[in-house]
């Protein structure tokens, strides 16, 4: 990394005459449209278009509409270096990525690059679901921003309503999948165990969203005679899990990260009753205002992630609102340096970016899935009840160590 | 004549390929930089297949590690390591021709459909280890790097990057094309065409094809450290069962008997995936029915059908046969136009937003927009204009294509001697 | 001891789901030397139309529907496409069918999107057959294994003891002398494909009930089954049925084993020697359990390439 300065110089001296732009505010979603997570990613970009429209409904931004692109990264990183490079050649100034920490890993980097041969010309990446802690540690960097919750922060959130509610018992079981999000989650759940009074009796790392039958991890589980189970799986990984515990009749809670996936209900069916998710965001945690609305653009209430990604966007719309380029150049730069000092009043609580890692602090929410909730999920006669709402100062952890920000010169 | 011709045409060819895209937009660049390298790796494949006949279904593996051997080396480089930045993907080669050798050695023990599966076997060992070898392939985030200058040049723009592939693409390609000259290449065909002969003829078929599965590895290793280079990251996904799949497709469909063949069908599907897909949803369903139609009626592919008509300018009579083609095109279109619709009219019907419109207005069948116009799903209309389509293109395809088959069996030429049967006996 | 005994009948079970699909795979390669690759597709569309009938009709409606169809569809690629690439060689084949695999998935997630849908078993199947160390063993674990228990011994049957099955077999040895005798091989052909996507299809609709329905489940179970009956031998129904109750007793043994080189070398005294390397050395065999399948495979062709129970020709 060390020769990075030269680059940034030879950059700088072959860009100094171009011109910032004079265009509209370009908004890029490189998300998974096509392959196995689409439906993951459909739901970003509907959020994304939502709040967009919100902007432009208040009469965009530099005296034009913001123009928003849908990219597909077809779910893997390769063609979401290709699809940004598509989008950096169409003018976009600010690109939204959510399904995979992996894609969103590549895409810092690429943005990190680019801004760095870019002078002048830098773009934003507001991350709405890239979870792996070292985005922002070792890979950290000024243009990156988180606007979701982590693994220690979900994970303490949940350990502390739990534990309130007396569900949490003294013997936890960790099982995840076996990559930066899952390592996290059993790193998370470890540091927890003293703050929250148990005993980590296994803890088991499988492959990702390989594996057809759980009915061997629930027999390991079985073993261990845990009280809790907390897991960071999605899709495939923790339907399956939660069914094959279910089928094998064991007492056990779940304490779960990512429940509220579209389908995970029906689904698990009577299986999902009684257990625990920790997120950003939830209907019934809220007084309906925000969901009503977002209800009469879109048709449908807010779910999964659609409702942090719409605020992530209110987020921007605030910040945009402090800058003012009198309708000509716009400078990437100054956006984001108003974003940082941005706090955006979510129906949960404020959301407010970290300046030493631009990860947001924000509030979590824990609930339960229960028979005849307010706002039923999948259609069935199941959803989820809020347990706790965690404030936003209260869930963040500290900045990493490895976190090394260069920031613009101002 | 045919030989300066030809020499001629790709001369031609070379000078577009040099003096026009400066004047593209970055995307345009960034797309070609892509055709190029799909290129290359659908030559390197093809050297499998179309000259040996040996089916890959695990051509990720390969790729994938010339990537990574050139992103280390890039990083070796970020960190002071004297290496000229042109000549990283060396490093792609040469950790290609290294794996290939090995890989090479157990998979070509098996021909047939048991090479087939030995080579996804091995891919996906790759693929699902990988993201464990952190040391090496960097987890599941993989490993990046920076392009560092080299002498004047920054390799920061798109356009230095696309210079430096074509390069590499060129130098390949035409190394591949020398090959396919040389006796041991000659050796490589007759392989193909009857692996017993040649045993017969005193060779090791074994060493034989363990050289041809090397030189193709390391060649799909320098596409790969192309795309490292051009991306400047790498992670496990590189060796994904679509990274292999997507070089099967271009390949057959550009047509594997054929040279450049696959260079065609790269340009093709490239250029398709550059244009479509962020304009539909169902673009994979689109690239999956151009894949099976050219199986079903040009198992030759593009490049096979191309040749063939070429080869026989002479004795055709180009006046008929071009109405006939005018023809089939205007069907096609037809054809096309009524899939499309009806794809993507089955695509909102059966989305989640239409599911929405349903239920505000309460569960009938409301209007929906597509292609700038309003359809009714009750009017008859809607749904007569593909079906219409449909038939129209069918009944015009249909009777072309008899008349042209007609005028080819007067003509004398065959129209399958281009597409040569590929074995791929059972338990070979 | 009680791990021991819940992962056997879990290894047997998984084995015999997996059993079910490379069945028919095995059956059209064994007849026909065709790799059908969108034989796992077959096996997702078998779930996806028993999801469609049963929303409708109930449940045992689509189980009986499911097979039917997708019988009837892959007797019509059979027919229609097939014919047209055969002169092609067997490569071409498989390409089709390769094609025709990216077109039914693509085609499921256009009618049913990306999600998996709701595609549950009847309330009364949804009890514990018996329990054991205080787990309760869900009863439709043993139903998809009797299933294909049942599933094999009808083939079986069909094949060796009676008239059908002579003429069948006939068909795979000498086609041409088979057609001599005056028996319609074509017709036969068009059966066995149709039979073996029908498996394909019941087994979908069995499991898709159990299993989460979704767009990739195909893919996800496909590259497995390739690895049963490459391992089994292509076509051999015998073989597949071994190296799938292996494969699922592997998967499912070294969920529950932390092993890895380093403690394999440990026992010789080099463990921290070999701890020292990271890497492969430290990996545990748990945490690669979906790899193990593949490795099997590479050390099965390169030991015993016709396969378990291959024969060599």
């Amino acid at each position: 990394m060390r020769r990075i300065a030269i680059i940034a110089a030879m950059s700088a001296a072959a860009l100094n005459t171009t011109a910032l732009h004079a265009e509209p505010l370009k908004v890029g979603i490189i998300e998974s449209l096509s392959g196995a997570q689409t439906s993951t990613g459909r739901l970003y970009a509907n959020a994304v278009k939502y709040g967009v429209e919100r902007i432009n409904e208040a009469g965009g931004f530099n005296g034009e509409p913001v123009s928003v692109t849908e990219y597909d990264n077809a779910g893997g990183a390769p063609d979401a270096a290709d699809k940004f490079r598509k989008a950096v050649g169409d003018g976009v100034d600010i690109i939204f990525q959510g399904a995979s920490s992996a894609i969103a890993g590549q895409l810092t980097e690429d943005v990190r690059k680019h801004n760095i041969r870019n002078p002048g010309k830098e773009v934003i990446f507001i991350n709405l679901g890239g979870d792996a802690m070292e985005l922002t540690g070792q890979k950290c960097q000024f243009y990156h921003f988180r606007y979701t919750a982590t693994a220690p922060m979900r994970v303490n959130a949940m350990v502390s309503a739990m534990k309130e509610a007396g569900e949490l018992g003294t013997k936890v079981y960790s099982i995840n999948q076996n990559y930066s999000w899952g390592q996290d989650m059993q790193a998370a759940v470890a540091a927890a165990a003293e703050a929250g009074g148990y005993k980590v009796v296994d803890e088991v790392l499988h492959d990702v969203n390989k594996i057809q039958d759980f009915a061997p991890f629930v027999a390991r589980i079985k073993s261990a005679a845990p009280d809790t189970v907390f897991t960071g799986n999605w899709s495939n990984d923790l339907l399956l899990l939660m069914k094959a515990v279910g089928d094998a009749g064991l007492d056990v809670t779940f304490a779960t990260a990512f429940l509220d996936q579209p389908g995970n209900i029906a689904n698990a069916g009577k299986t999902a009753l009684g257990h625990y998710i920790a997120n950003n965001y939830d209907n019934a945690a809220t007084d309906g205002k925000f969901a009503e609305t977002y209800k009469k653009a879109t048709g449908h209430y807010p779910i999964f992630v659609e409702g942090h990604s719409a605020f992530a966007l209110g987020a921007l719309q605030q910040a945009l609102g402090k800058v003012n380029f009198g309708g000509g150049d716009i400078n990437v730069t100054k956006i984001a340096l108003a974003l940082e000092n941005t706090t955006y009043e979510t129906p949960l609580g404020p959301i407010s970016v970290r300046k030493e890692d631009h990860q947001t602090i924000r509030p979590v929410v824990v609930s339960k899935v229960v028979k005849n909730p307010k706002y039923p999920a999948d259609e069935t006669d199941m959803g989820f009840e809020t347990v706790k709402i965690i404030a936003g100062d209260k869930a963040i952890y500290p900045v990493q160590d490895s976190c090394r920000m260069e920031r613009p010169k101002e | 004549m045919a030989a300066i011709r030809n020499t001629l045409l790709l001369a031609a060819l070379l000078v577009l390929l040099i003096a026009v895209p400066p004047f593209l937009g970055l995307g345009w660049q960034n797309a070609l930089v892509n055709v190029l390298i799909a290129s290359l790796f659908a030559l390197a494949f093809n050297l499998l297949i179309g000259q040996a006949g040996l089916l890959s279904f695990g051509h990720a593996a390969y790729f994938g590690i010339g990537a990574f051997a050139a992103l280390h080396l890039m990083i070796a480089i970020e960190d002071g390591f004297p290496f000229p930045t042109p000549l990283v993907p060396l490093a792609g080669a040469a950790a290609g021709l290294l794996i290939g050798l090995i890989a090479g050695y157990f998979a070509t023990m098996r021909s047939g459909v048991y090479f087939a599966l030995v080579t996804l076997a091995i891919a996906e060992l790759f693929h699902s280890l990988a993201p464990r070898l952190e040391a090496v392939f960097g987890g599941e985030s993989g490993i990046s790097s920076m392009r560092m200058p080299w002498s004047d040049i920054t390799f920061g723009s798109m356009l230095e990057v696309y210079y430096l592939t074509l390069a590499w693409v060129l130098i390949c390609g035409l190394g591949l094309w020398a090959y396919t000259r040389t006796p041991f290449g000659r050796l490589t065909l007759a392989l193909r065409d009857n692996e017993q002969r040649v045993r017969f003829l005193g060779y090791s078929t074994h060493s034989v094809k363990v050289i041809v599965f090397a030189v193709s590895a390391m060649l799909t290793g320098v596409a790969g450290s192309l795309q490292a280079i051009s991306n400047e990251t790498a992670n496990y996904s590189l060796f994904a069962s679509d990274v292999s799949a997507q070089v099967v497709l271009q390949t057959f469909v550009g047509g594997s008997t054929v040279f450049f063949g696959p260079v065609i069908g790269a340009a093709v599907f490239t250029l398709f995936s550059f244009l479509v897909s962020d304009l539909t949803r169902s673009w994979v369903l689109y690239q999956g029915l151009i894949f099976v139609l050219v199986m079903l009626y040009a198992p030759s592919g593009i490049g096979g059908v191309l040749q063939h008509h070429i080869r026989n300018r002479r004795q055709l009579d180009w006046r008929p046969l071009s109405g006939l083609y005018l023809l089939a095109l205007a069907g096609g279109v037809l054809i096309t136009a009524g899939t499309v619709f009806l794809t993507e009219t089955v695509a909102v019907l059966f989305g989640e937003e239409y599911a929405v419109a349903r239920r505000n207005a309460g569960g009938s069948l409301p209007a929906y927009e597509l292609f700038g116009a309003h359809w009714d799903p009750t009017d008859i209309f809607t749904w007569l204009l593909p079906l219409v389509l449909l038939a129209g293109g069918g009944a015009i395809t249909v009777s072309t294509r008899r008349h042209v088959t007609a005028f080819w069996n007067r003509g004398g030429g065959s129209r399958d001697t281009a597409a040569r049967p590929v074995s791929l006996g059972g338990a070979a | 001891m009680e791990f021991a005994i819940i992962s056997t009948l879990n290894g047997v079970t998984y084995g015999l789901l997996l059993f079910m699909v490379s069945a028919g795979l095995t059956l059209i390669f064994g007849m026909m030397g065709v790799l059908n690759f969108a034989h796992a597709s077959f096996y997702m569309l078998g779930a996806y139309i028993a999801y469609a009938v049963s929303s409708v009709f109930g449940f045992w409606v689509g189980i009986a529907v499911a097979p039917v169809v997708v019988g009837l569809i892959g007797m019509a690629v059979e027919r229609f496409l097939l014919p047209r690439v055969h002169a092609h060689g067997h490569a071409h084949e498989l390409l089709l069918t390769f094609g025709l695999a990216l077109i039914i998935e693509e085609l499921i997630k256009l009618f049913f999107g990306d999600f998996p849908v709701n595609y549950q078993m009847p309330g009364g199947m949804r009890f514990s057959a018996f329990s054991i160390f205080g787990a309760d063993y869900p009863f439709y674990r043993i139903f998809i294994g009797g299933m294909a228990v049942v599933m094999f011994t009808a083939l079986w049957v069909l094949l060796t003891r009676t008239r059908t099955g002579i003429v069948v077999r006939a068909a795979e040895r000498l086609p041409a002398m088979a057609e001599a005798l005056g028996h319609n091989i074509p017709m036969v052909f068009m059966f066995v494909f149709g039979t073996g996507a029908a498996l394909a299809g019941l087994a979908g609709a069995v499991a898709g009930a159990f299993y989460p329905t979704n767009p990739n489940m195909g893919i996800e179970l496909g590259v497995i089954v390739f690895v049963v009956v490459v391992v089994g031998g292509l076509g051999s129904l015998k073989g597949s049925l071994v190296a799938s109750l292996l494969i699922g007793l592997f998967s499912s043994f070294a969920v529950g084993l932390d092993w890895s080189l380093a403690s394999l070398l440990g026992v010789i005294g080099l463990g921290d020697w070999a701890r020292s390397f990271g890497g492969l050395m430290t990996l545990k065999l748990s945490s690669i359990s979906a790899t193990i399948p593949f490795a099997l495979m590479l050390i099965v062709l390169l030991v015993r390439p016709a396969g378990l129970m291959g024969e060599r020709n």
